[in-house]
């Protein structure tokens, strides 16, 4: 066979995996287009819609239209009305990057309450949308080269026909014109006599069921029925997605075709045994999109659309850190300190083993996840790296102490090569708007994953190098309670070194750029340059972290402790607890290992009762019985996503939103020291400066 | 950005005060017992000074993936371990004591290590099992604690070296474990299905492009005696890949007959897909493939494919006693049989061999000696032998590879290589050529 005819040939036998590429990207750009939400959760809306298919296709052996109707239209309007008017509708004029956090959140509960509901158990053979148990059932020509079956044929309809039906939509009709317009200005649109609530709510009916199609669609790709499968595939069309710029739904097929084909190319020119091959055919998808956004001189120049009508909101709430008496600020710290000398007094002399482990490992993740209060709540820059920064962290450190060094001189060597790779990576991606930024440090993480770890000498593959504990003036951390001492050491210096930095010239910089980039540049603030500082020190205090997370675990383990989808929920936990706080990264840290710890406690419980009370009967029997310990991790990550809902409300972080309630009472309590928060209920005096203000919006 | 300098500056400088006198530590000293429960002696029983065990009970615990992302069985060696644990009850116990499955813990993928030291401080085990997870970060710690360990040796952690040989830790069958070391089994196995080509497809990931490493080891030392070679391979695919049609086009232009693959069920199940589609007809070698479920759903796109497993399979017609008491107590636990459970099985049946080998007098590290003097020990017939005086390290003298294998025919495992009390078949390597016994 000539080099024409295998290029011919593995370029249709691309075609429909590059279908499936194209309709997770039509689906995103369709669903960013008119809601202005990268939503990272369409793959868990997805996933959901399957598994609803598959209950009453396979379960309940359900009609297939039936199945169908009620899997697509029924769910996928459902949860069109759940994200439409309980969520997104009061983010309407929110900034896209504030939207996708709510996105990520959704990303991780939805599955896990789909899984309560049908069972952890495995869904083997995920039924097609054809009359045939298995896709492989109906072969379309029954033989040769290029065989389509069920599954395939109806991708192929599905994506032809979606494509084709909104580009009429957005070319023709009224419609698509104004979902368009309420994502810039719902207000103005109202003021034209038209109805926003109900063009959102269309518009989230169309992504929404558009989804529901693709995971019904997609699912019998994959043996079994796993979220994580609908997310690999997603992240992989985001690529197309950029191609079209988010915005154009016919870029976005051909971006997702192209994609499905050059991998097909791949798979068939390059030596199946090469660097290159080994390296790049994994990472694609996350290779296509970082040159995108790399090359792409476009994206540089632009802006999120701004709402003419903005100017009407009131002025945003002051965070209670700044309306605070100074009284209370005093006890607040006095207060913080009680909390953490009680916990180590606990620690050290009260918890057991199991307890002391799961807060050191809290408190050595707190100090990576103070790289997310620089990068996000000082920066203003979504990163979605930050795992990876801390996995270069711990390989640099295995390495540096297999070679005989300290491990504290390595783990501190360790954060200087982080910070090296993330100002690399800064300087190529921080000129790029919020949430081009955002998904470029995605596709680094995934790169990174893909190409650098599997590498023996990155990670040591398929055993990963082993990392000492310090030694430190002939004192020994090789217990966990001398570990934890030496990691709220740690933890204290980067917390002060970042607070130093928030607070700082470097802060009050990027404070400025915040309220007003043109007139930062004018007094000679350079806003890329401000970021990649703290970008940069950002990835060092990440990589610092992951040094000492080796060192407490013992080894430099990617997959247990710094695989990509931690950096999703770390960053979302991060700013949900409050993105400008050293204290939110600290708790976030802490809660992260201890809370779904004490949640297995609870759910425990029952059973355990049971267990050593067997002569339980009756009603008390039944309702004990009703609990399962495996649930505590389902109903951690609801948890969890829940609290990422609540940044729509609160985007200055839970914490924050808390303690303005407390001063609140308190000052009411105490009337004579009354601070200038306002009563529940009533919008609070602005008593900041405009920058101040500004920056309450991480991401504005 | 100076202020950002200063401030690391100032950290650094108070770090390198401390690093003039920094250095690793040795390590974590091997804790005394902690918590001793000791038994008083009435008849039979002897008074035993140990975590975990009293004078009615003898506790123990264990940690499996039970809720992970993948969706496996795990947690279905917990099932196992109270199965066989329930025979030993019922027949009154061991030395006058009750063998109580005291933790069952899920260590939801991530979490091993934490679980593991949750085991070993809360909930006062003598031992632990069954260990049934994706990762075992908690070995190190069980190694330093000596305590006596059983579960699915699926990960490296389990394998010893002469010089850290872990004598504590006891997977299902043996201990070591190499994902790169040459095998005769899938040569042999394309000589007995009269397949000389082998196309080999792995993932990037270190475990499987180590595992096709192993295969392409294996066909370098053995292919020849099987007239047999690896024609193509591919070990740079990516994780969750949802197509190969490219590779099975080049797999029947490469003359392909027979496939091996380092993948999980998602993975053979889309290249099996692949294959009715393009036509290609060549039976595959499934290590992972022991799964009921997945034969009744899939079976037909794996006719003639071959499954191998340590333990004798459910189908075998003249049973071993060993796996007749494992149905028939899993009959009347209720719970459904599989391949972790017969693990959990297992881990148990070594569990209480060891203690009878160790006496009424029994300790942590006397149950761990006992073991490891064993030299044929075979679960009643459920295993093919497991020598554990040698079974913690690898032997490069082996010469014999024992297993048992089935095969996949009208969706159901067969059993063709087995003979009546002699089920596994043993791959021997005498001089250039693979001699099959049966033992």
């Amino acid at each position: 066979m000539n080099n024409l005819s295998s290029f011919a040939q593995y370029a249709v036998q691309g075609i429909p995996l590059g279908c499936v590429f194209a309709l997770l990207a039509v689906g995103l750009t369709l669903n960013y287009k008119t809601s202005g939400v990268f939503n990272l959760a369409f793959a868990a809306q997805a996933f959901a819609s399957a598994a609803v298919f598959y209950v009453l296709r396979k379960e309940h052996r359900w009609n297939l239209l039936l199945a169908a109707f009620v899997a697509v239209v029924v769910f996928g309007v459902a949860m069109a009305w759940i994200l439409d008017t309980l969520i997104y509708r009061h983010q309407r004029t929110a900034s896209p990057l504030a939207k996708l956090v709510t996105s990520l959140g959704l990303l991780v509960a939805l599955p896990q309450i789909v899984l309560l509901v049908i069972s952890t158990k495995s869904k083997l053979n995920p039924p097609p949308l054809w009359p045939v148990k298995r896709a492989d059932d109906f072969l379309w020509p029954s033989s040769g080269k290029y065989v389509l079956d069920a599954s395939q044929i109806a991708t192929l309809v599905a994506t032809a026909l979606v494509v084709i039906g909104l580009i009429v939509l957005f070319r023709r009709g009224s419609l698509g014109l104004q979902m368009r317009a309420v994502v810039e200005s719902p207000r103005l649109l109202q003021l034209q006599g038209v109805d926003a609530d109900r063009v959102s709510r269309w518009a989230w009916i169309l992504s929404s069921v558009l989804a529901s199609l693709a995971g019904v669609l997609i699912a019998p790709l994959f043996a079994q029925l796993n979220s994580l499968d609908f997310f690999t595939l997603l992240v992989a069309a985001i690529a197309a997605c950029v191609i079209g710029n988010l915005t154009s739904i016919p870029l976005a097929f051909l971006g997702g075709l192209g994609l499905g084909i050059l991998q097909a190319e791949l798979a068939g020119f390059l030596p199946t045994n090469s660097v290159l091959s080994t390296g790049l055919r994994p990472s694609l998808p996350f290779v296509v999109l970082f040159m995108v956004l790399f090359m792409r001189r476009s994206l540089r120049t632009r802006t999120a659309p701004a709402d003419p009508m903005g100017g009407v909101d009131p002025p945003p709430p002051a965070p209670a850190a700044d309306t605070r008496p100074q009284w209370m600020a005093h006890g607040t710290h006095v207060f913080g300190g009680v909390v953490i000398a009680v916990g180590l007094g606990l620690c050290m002399w009260v918890l057991d083993d199991y307890w002391v482990g799961l807060v050191t490992a809290g408190v050595c993740l707190a100090i990576v996840l103070l790289s997310i209060t620089l990068t996000t709540g000082v920066g203003g820059t979504i990163s979605l790296c930050q795992a990876s920064f801390a996995a270069v962290g711990a390989f640099a450190t295995a390495k540096f102490a297999s070679g005989g060094m300290s491990v504290i001189v390595a783990i501190v060597l360790a954060a200087l090569v982080a910070a090296l790779v993330g100002l690399l990576l800064g300087a190529a991606i921080l000129h790029l708007p919020g949430i081009y930024a955002a998904l470029a440090t995605l596709a680094f993480a995934l790169m990174f994953q893909a190409v650098l770890v599997p590498l023996d000498w990155v990670s040591g593959g398929s055993v990963p190098i082993t990392v000492p504990r310090p030694l430190i003036g002939g004192i020994d951390f090789a217990s966990d309670r001398s570990f934890l001492l030496l990691a709220c050491a740690c933890l204290a210096v980067m917390g002060l070194a970042v607070i130093a930095i928030r607070d700082g010239t470097t802060g009050r910089f990027l404070d400025a750029v915040r309220g007003s980039s043109t007139a930062a540049r004018s007094i000679g603030i350079n806003p890329d340059r401000q970021r990649l500082v703290v970008f940069v020190a950002g990835a060092a205090v990440a990589g610092f972290g992951g040094g000492l997370v080796a060192s407490y675990a013992e080894a430099a383990n990617y997959d247990q402790s710094f695989t990509f989808f931690f950096s999703l929920v770390w960053v979302v936990l991060v700013i949900t607890a409050g993105a400008r706080l050293v204290q939110a990264a600290i708790i976030s840290g802490v809660t992260f290992f201890v809370f779904p710890a004490l949640l297995d406690k609870l759910f425990s419980w029952p059973g355990n009762y049971l267990a050593s009370n067997p002569s339980t009967t009756g009603a008390l029997n039944s309702f004990l019985s009703f609990f399962n310990p495996t649930w505590a991790q389902g109903v951690a990550f609801i948890l969890f996503g829940f609290g990422a809902l609540t940044y729509a409300k609160h985007p200055e972080g839970i914490i924050e939103a808390q303690g303005a309630v407390v001063s609140a009472r308190i000052a009411r309590r105490f009337g004579g020291r009354r601070s200038p928060t306002a009563a529940p209920g009533e919008p609070p005096p602005d008593t900041r400066p405009p920058d101040v203000a500004a920056s309450i919006d991480v991401v504005a | 950005m100076r202020r950002v300098l200063r401030v690391f500056g100032v950290s650094a400088v108070a770090m390198s005060l401390a690093l003039s006198a920094c250095g690793n530590s040795p390590g974590k000293a091997t804790s005394t017992s902690t918590s001793t429960g000791s038994g008083t002696s009435d008849g039979s029983q002897v008074a035993v000074d140990a975590p975990g065990v009293t004078a009615t009970e003898i506790r123990v615990g264990g940690a499996a993936s039970t809720t992970n992302p993948l969706g496996g069985l795990e947690g279905d060696s917990f099932n196992g371990v109270q199965a066989y644990f329930n025979t030993i009850n019922d027949a009154g116990g061991i030395y006058g004591r009750k063998l109580v499955l005291a933790a069952q813990r899920d260590d939801k993928l991530a979490n091993n290590k934490a679980e593991v030291q949750g085991l070993l401080t809360q909930d006062n085990v003598f031992a632990v099992l069954p260990i049934a997870t994706l990762l075992f970060t908690g070995a190190d710690l069980l190694v330093q604690e000596q305590v006596p360990t059983f579960g699915w040796n699926i990960n490296a952690e389990w394998s010893g070296t002469p010089a850290d040989p872990r004598a504590n830790l006891f997977g299902q069958a043996g201990s070591y474990l190499c994902f790169t070391c040459a095998s005769p089994v899938v040569p042999w196995m394309l000589g007995q299905a009269g397949k000389h080509k082998v196309g080999l497809l792995a993932y990037s990931a270190p475990q499987s492009a180590d595992c096709a490493d192993g295969t392409i080891a294996s066909f370098d030392k053995y292919g020849k005696m099987t007239d047999s070679s690896v024609a193509f391979v591919d070990k740079s695919l990516a994780y969750g890949t949802a197509d190969l049609s490219v590779q099975v086009s080049k797999m029947k232009d490469a003359g392909v007959d027979f496939v091996a693959t380092c993948m999980d069920t998602n993975g053979v199940v889309t290249l099996a897909k692949e294959m009715k589609k393009q036509g290609l007809d060549a039976p595959q070698s499934l290590p992972n493939g022991y799964d009921h479920q997945f034969v009744s759903e899939f079976g037909d796109l794996f006719e003639g494919s071959f499954v191998r497993t340590d333990f004798a399979q459910f189908e075998l017609e003249d049973q071993p006693q060993g796996l007749q008491d494992y149905l028939a107590a899993m009959k009347k636990l209720g719970k459904a049989t599989s391949e972790n459970s017969v693990v959990g099985w297992l881990n148990a049946n070594l569990f209480v061999e060891g203690l009878k080998a160790a006496g009424p007098n029994f300790s942590r590290p006397s149950l761990i000696a006992a073991i490891n003097k064993m030299t044929d020990y075979n679960a009643d017939g459920l295993l093919n032998g497991v020598d554990w005086t040698t079974a913690h390290t690898q032997d490069p003298s082996d010469t014999r590879f024992c297993q048992f294998i089935s095969q996949i025919k009208n969706s159901e495992f067969t059993t063709p290589f087995s003979q009546p009390g002699k089920p596994f078949v043993c791959v021997v390597v005498n001089g250039d050529s693979l001699d099959t016994e049966n033992s």
